[in-house]
Formats: C-alpha cells, structure tokens, sequence
C-alpha cells in the first residue's frame, strides 16, 4: 500500500503581457478502490475559481479563465495519493471464449470508442510486420502482454523527436518516441487485434531512479481484458500495471487527456517549463524535481523573437499546450 | 408582345408536377396572379423586374458562392413571380414539421443523456459513435427547457405526385430566413396589391418571435438580458443575413474577437468596459466555437465559451452538438424516432435513401449510380455531391473509390424530379426547379413556423439542383389563408 506525495509545476512564461486566458487542467487523479486521494492543493496565478466537472469518459477536469494582462501562468499540483496493488488476471477461462466475449461487446459503449482507429493510415502495415495472426491464437491477456513487449523492444525512447501532436502514423515511421507516443502505438495495436483499448495519463513513481517517465507526466495503457476488466500496460517500461503508476485520466488518445491546455491572447512567444516529483512515505524522498523545471518545445514552432512589435501585439489566439 | 402570350409559351413536362399548371389550366391558387399577369403588357412587367434586381443591389442582398470568383458580395438572384402554397397545403407541411422537430429534440436530448433509443436498438449505436459531430462534451450538459433545436430550416421538395418529401432537416445553423423576409419586401414594392388581394399571409413576425424566444433563454432572470448574435466576419457566406437579423432584432453583431470568457461567464468588450453576455445566437459552426475545445486554431470562436455554457451561464442557439441529429445517414432514422419518441406515424415522408456502409444499399447504388443522386452525410450546400446522371464515367469511378474508402459518409437517394414553378426569364416564362425551407422556431412555449419559407430555384433549365451555394435563386413564397 504506498503512499506518494506528487509535486506537479507547469509554468508558463511570456515576453510580453498576455491576456484573455482560457485554461483546461486534468490533473486530479481517479478515485476508486485501488488508488486514494488524500489530499490536494492546487495553486494558480492570479487564483482564479476553477470549475471542475466530469467528461464524457468520467475524468475530473477543471477549467479557470485569466482574463487580466500577465506574464506568468504557473500550476501548481501538490498530491498525496495511496496506491493499491491489484491482482493480474487469472486466464483460466479458454481463449476462444474470450476472443468471442470482446467480439459481443464490440458495439457497446463504452467500448465502442475505444476500438475505433484514430486516423491512422499505417494500420494494415502494423498488421503485416507483428504478424498480428500470432495474436489471435493466444488469450487476450497474452497478446496484450506480447504487443506491449513489442512496442517497448521496437521503439526507441527518444526525447525530443515527437510532440503532442505526433500522429501514430509518424511514430511508426520512426519507430522512436516518448511514453506518450509508445502508448498510442500501443493502443492502434490492440485495437486491431480486437481488445478495447483507452490511453492513460498519469504520473510513474518508481521507489527507485532508473524507470522512463520520471520527471514528467506520464501516459500508458490499459486494456480490456474479460472476466476482469481495464488492466494497465506500460509500453515504456514493459511492464503491467500494479501500484507505482497514479492515473489522472483514461481517453481515447492523448487529446482526451491532455493535462495542461490553454489559449490566450497576445504573444506568440512564450516558454513552458514542466517539473514534476515524487517523494515517498516510507523515507525515501527524492529531490523535488518540480522546483528543477524543464524547459517543454514550443509547439508553435516560433522559436525566434519576433522583433515587429506590430506582428507581436497582434491579437492573435495562441495555443498553449 | 402581351403577357398573355408569355403564359401560352410556358412548357410544363408532362412528368413533372407544376405548381401553377396542371393539364393546361391554371391552378386556383395561382390564378389571380396570372389574371394581374394577363394585364400588364410585357415592358411593365421588364420594368418590375429591373425594379427588384436595383433593389436587390441597393440593399446588398448578397450570398456568397465561394467558387463562383465573383467576390463576397454577389447578389442572390430573385424571380419576381412568387411561389404559391395553399392553406391545406401549408397545414399539412406545418404539423408534419412540428411532429418532425419535436421527435429529432427529444432524440437530442436522449443521445446525450440516457440513450434510451439505443439501448433499445432503433438506431444503431454505430451509427452515432461513428459521427464526427456526435460531440461527447455535450455528454450529460443541461440545456435550457431541454431545447436543443431552437432554429430549424427544414428542406422540403416536391415529387411528380405531387407529395412533399422531407429531404433535409438543417438543425445547426440554417441561413436563409433573411432572403424569405426580403424577398417579401421587394414583392410589397413592385406588386403592391397582390398581396392583400390574395390574402397572402405575413412572415414579417419571424424577428420577433425569434427575439422572444432568444429573451426567454436568458440565465439571468433580468429586464433587458444581453442577447448577441456572433457571426464568423464578412467572409462568411451569410454574413448579409447576420447584419440583417441584428438590425431586425435590435442585437448585437458580434465576432469572437469581441466576447471574453471570465470566471465561466461570456462578456462583450464594449467602450464602456465589460457587458455580460446572456444569450448567443451564433452563426459560427461548433467545430469553431471554442478553440479550448474543439478545434484549437480557430479564430473564430471564444476560448472557454464551452465552460460558460455548461455552468449554465450562457445560452447557446442552436445548441452545440446538432450535427448528430441532421446527419444525412442518421436522417433515415427519424420515421423511427418519430414512433419511438411520439408513438406517431410521420406526417411527411421521408425521401428513400441508401446508407452505402451497408453492402446490399452500396452494391444496388452502384448498379443504378446513373439515376441517383450521392451525398456526404456531413457536408451541407450541395458541396460534394453527385448526380449520377450528370457526371462522366471517369468522375463516377472516382467517386466510388471514395465512397468504398469510407462508405459512412455517403448516402444515396433516388434521383427525385422536383416540382417545378414559373420563373420570368429573358422575357419569357420558364418553368425551373424548386424546393421549400420554411423556418420553425421552437421556444419553452412550443414551435411556431412562420407561414412562408425560402423557395430556391434552379436557374439552369432542367438542372435539380437549387443550393444558394451552387448558385441557384430564390423566390417570394406565400402562403394563403384559409
């Protein structure tokens, strides 16, 4: 039964006074009984009301507005969260019953959104090259193992090369990418051999340094597995789900999930710092990360000053993600 | 020439449904018109004519065609003979569009709360999971008095029987209703008598009933609650309709750029600070309506409008999530919703029509592709169409390469010959196509329609095809009273 205590930062900074901030935050983690949320303190600048409501597939999201003239938006997440190891599924019933169980429930909501392809061109190529008819002769549970084993051995994890907005398409080009894009991947994977399959965002905290996606938000997996349920495969770091992963939200792909996004008007220029750490009750604490801020790309590709100061103050709505 | 021998020249085909002639006689409703008609000499009537297009231009009645590289201020053709409905005629159309509405509101609300209609099997849930414009945000998001369709533009059209046959339900943000008010005004200057003398019913009521229901929106139970009307600019299409409704209105024209979203509330920028707004009648389309939410490089929405409106702080007309509901494969679904939702039979037919993802529908439109018509189920203006009979093979091969990549986005119908209706052209009487779109407006009081509609006209002789966008006309429609 760990408990962790999360830090969770994202700043954004300006060159210039911004204004008209419209802000959507996931980043309150999933209460059920396997994780716990004992407390959480959220601060923003400026302490705007954050409205929080459930979507669609049941995630908490919080919205707030920052409508003055700023130059610094800074979240700011503390958690404290407690885990509870689940048990894998068994696998005693025969695979044909189960291939023949997710072949009923196909047109069901909610499992109909999470078999549907998300645009992606690539899939028949997907099929072709991990023989995805090995797959159908094993159970569920062991062609999800096996995919996942296979992303994580076919992928290289490289920072800096994909984004958010990567489509799967182009990560199997590179075959190469970060949780996020090893998690959709994953997901167009299982979602062609016929197993539903939702994308997760959350935060990975290891008792010990050395798994991918520390630092970070980080995103996997999970999968429908019958006579069970939703079970979580982290790609990334090869492994199932028990209790060192905390989830915030489940969606069809990251954009349902995204933890962070905004719009506001003024300057295309801005900077996005994101840190994130864990510390343990047990007496294991690691630094606090979250004070350490990474510098995110800008998505807006404009990395240079602009130096008209007319194209600069032009009103023009900027994405933040 | 007399006007007399105009109407003499006027040709019907013996297959299609007149409505001003039937076996060489005029028909009652038409025949005062043609006796005030059988009057005038041929250069009165070329003056009347020349009257209404001056008019037209000095008002700036324009619709834009975006491919006809004629620039944003192109003006709507007008045909100076109305269109003529009778009372048992426009009974019929209005209870059936009453019935029509009521079902596709209560389905609206049911695909975005309980979803007993597909847990029960009557429409696929297939069908709905698999429509880009089925928005999950909208998922458990109270509306005001459970209205989700407030404005509907329902096209009708007529076959060689004489039936009128449902062809489109437009429930996100039809246009034209501006067109019907105007073209009223210009029949009132050049034909000043004929609308008393044939008790031609008034849709100048349409500003006010719309105003009304807009007011009774309000979340703020206040006086005057501020009601905008948010327009896409002046590239838009229908930008002449947009000014022409706020002036009716007496509301705010407004484009995204001029609201703010603070603390889930939507406010105008005025020179006199912030104003809070409490009713939007927006003409910009979901998928640009908040870029926080849907489509992130819009710069025509309100970022966090979508936050407002589901605390309840804002009203939103139409609705946001429509799409769903006018589909045009979702479309073969509503006699059914109609049983479902009202245990009624439906008044006004559907026009048949094939949903290519099913192969048995696909394989019989592709063996008679040359006698129907094939649309995308998303698209509306008669974009990415296809007449069958009007199209080379080559351009036919192609579109079934399309259809078969992605067959839920396309539909087949019959190709269906509209009624057709005299047009005064180059000095002669012609018969063209033309279809029907009354306005209904539903309010917490019920759906009034007002007693008209836009007809539109296909200006090319025998063509079928009258969208505004593809640059067909409209006509003065009038309804009789009983």
């Amino acid at each position: 039964m760990p408990q962790f205590k999360i830090h969770h930062v994202t700043r954004y900074t300006y060159e210039v006074p911004v204004r008209d901030s419209a802000n959507q935050i996931i980043l309150f983690p999933v209460k059920d009984e396997f994780q716990t949320v004992l407390k959480q303190d959220l601060t923003i600048t400026g302490e705007p009301a954050v409205d929080i409501y459930k979507d669609y597939y049941g995630n908490e999201v919080g919205s707030f507005m920052f409508a003055d003239a700023h130059t610094e938006l800074k979240i700011d997440s503390k958690i404290e969260v407690v885990t509870q190891p689940r048990p894998l599924p068994t696998d005693s019933v025969p695979k044909e019953e189960q291939w023949n169980s997710l072949q009923a429930i196909r047109s069901q909501v909610p499992f109909i959104d999470f078999l549907k392809q998300e645009s992606c061109d690539v899939v028949d190529e997907i099929k072709r090259d991990t023989q995805v008819g090995q797959y159908l002769k094993v159970t569920p549970l062991t062609a999800a193992q096996k995919l996942n084993e296979y992303v994580y051995q076919e992928f290289q994890y490289i920072k800096g090369v994909t984004s958010v907005e990567t489509t799967p398409d182009e990560i199997w080009k590179l075959k190469a990418g970060v949780c996020q894009d090893f998690a959709h991947i994953l997901l167009v994977m299982l979602r062609m051999t016929g197993i539903p399959a939702r994308y997760v965002s959350g935060y990975i905290c290891p008792n010990h340094n050395g798994m991918r996606g520390e630092g970070a938000t980080h995103a996997w997996v999970e999968a429908y597995i019958p006579n069970y349920g939703w079970l979580g495969l982290d790609p990334t770091n090869n492994c199932f789900v028990k209790d060192l992963h905390v989830r915030l939200a489940v969606g069809r792909s990251f954009s349902d999930c995204s933890p962070v996004k905004g719009t506001y008007k003024g300057t295309s220029n801005h900077s996005l710092e994101v840190g994130v750490s864990v510390s343990y009750e047990d007496g294991h604490v690691q630094d606090d990360h979250a004070t350490v801020l990474t510098a995110q790309p800008n998505t807006n590709g404009l990395q240079k000053s602009d130096e008209n100061s007319y194209r600069r103050y032009l009103e023009m709505i900027q994405q933040q993600q | 020439m007399q006007a007399t021998e105009l109407l003499r020249n006027y040709y019907v085909d013996t297959n299609t449904w007149d409505e001003m002639y039937r076996d060489s006689s005029v028909r009652e409703q038409y025949q005062r018109v043609v006796a005030f008609m059988q009057q005038l000499d041929l250069e009165e009537l070329n003056k009347k004519e020349e009257l209404a297009k001056r008019l037209f231009m000095s008002q700036g009645i324009t619709f834009t065609v975006y491919s006809s590289g004629e620039g944003i201020e192109k003006i709507f053709p007008f045909d100076i003979i109305p269109r003529i409905i009778t009372a048992t005629e426009w009974d019929h159309i209005e209870k059936g569009i009453k019935q029509r509405l009521s079902a596709l509101n209560l389905f609206l609300k049911d695909v975005y709360h309980n979803q007993f209609i597909l847990k029960d099997g009557v429409v696929p849930i297939e069908m709905i999971y698999s429509c880009p414009h089925y928005l999950r945000e909208m998922y458990n998001l109270p509306v005001p008095y459970d209205l989700y369709v407030h404005i509907a533009g329902i096209d009708l059209i007529r076959n060689n029987d004489g039936s009128f046959y449902i062809l489109e339900d437009n429930l996100r943000t039809p246009s034209g209703v501006s067109y019907m008010l105007e073209n009223r005004e210009i029949t009132k200057r050049i034909f000043p008598d004929l609308l008393p003398q044939n008790n031609v019913r008034s849709v100048i009521e349409y500003p006010n009933i719309l105003h009304k229901n807009l007011v009774s929106l309000s979340p703020r139970q206040i006086a005057n609650p501020t009601i905008v009307l948010l327009t896409p600019g002046i590239y838009n299409s229908a930008y002449f309709e947009h000014t022409t409704l706020a002036r009716l209105m007496g509301v705010e024209l407004v484009e995204g750029r001029d609201l703010v979203v603070d603390n889930h509330r939507v406010y105008m920028k005025t020179t006199f600070g912030l104003q809070q707004v409490d009713v939007i009648y927006r003409r910009v389309d979901d998928e640009f309506l908040d870029p926080l939410t849907f489509n992130p490089n819009s710069v025509l929405g309100v970022s966090g409008i979508m936050n407002a409106y589901r605390k309840g702080n804002v009203a939103i007309v139409n609705a946001v999530g429509n799409g769903v509901a006018d589909d045009k494969a979702i479309y073969c679904y509503v006699p059914d919703m109609i049983r479902y939702y009202l245990n009624e039979e439906p008044i006004l037919k559907n026009v048949p029509t094939y949903r290519l993802d099913n192969p048995e529908h696909r394989e019989y439109v592709f063996n008679n592709i040359t006698n129907m018509v094939v649309k995308k189920t998303n698209e509306s203006g008669g974009y990415g169409m296809l007449m069958g009979n009007n199209t080379s093979d080559e351009e036919i091969r192609e579109y079934c390469a399309a259809i078969k990549k992605d067959p839920r986005q396309f539909i087949a119908q019959p190709i269906i010959s509209l009624s057709s209706a005299p047009c005064y052209m180059q000095g002669k009487l012609q018969p063209r196509r033309v279809d029907l779109r009354p306005y209904a407006l539903c309010g917490p009081d019920g759906i009034e329609i007002v007693p008209g509609g836009l007809t539109r006209v296909a200006l090319r002789e025998g063509s079928l095809v009258v969208n505004s966008s593809q640059g067909g006309g409209s006509k003065d429609t009038w309804v009789l009273s009983a």
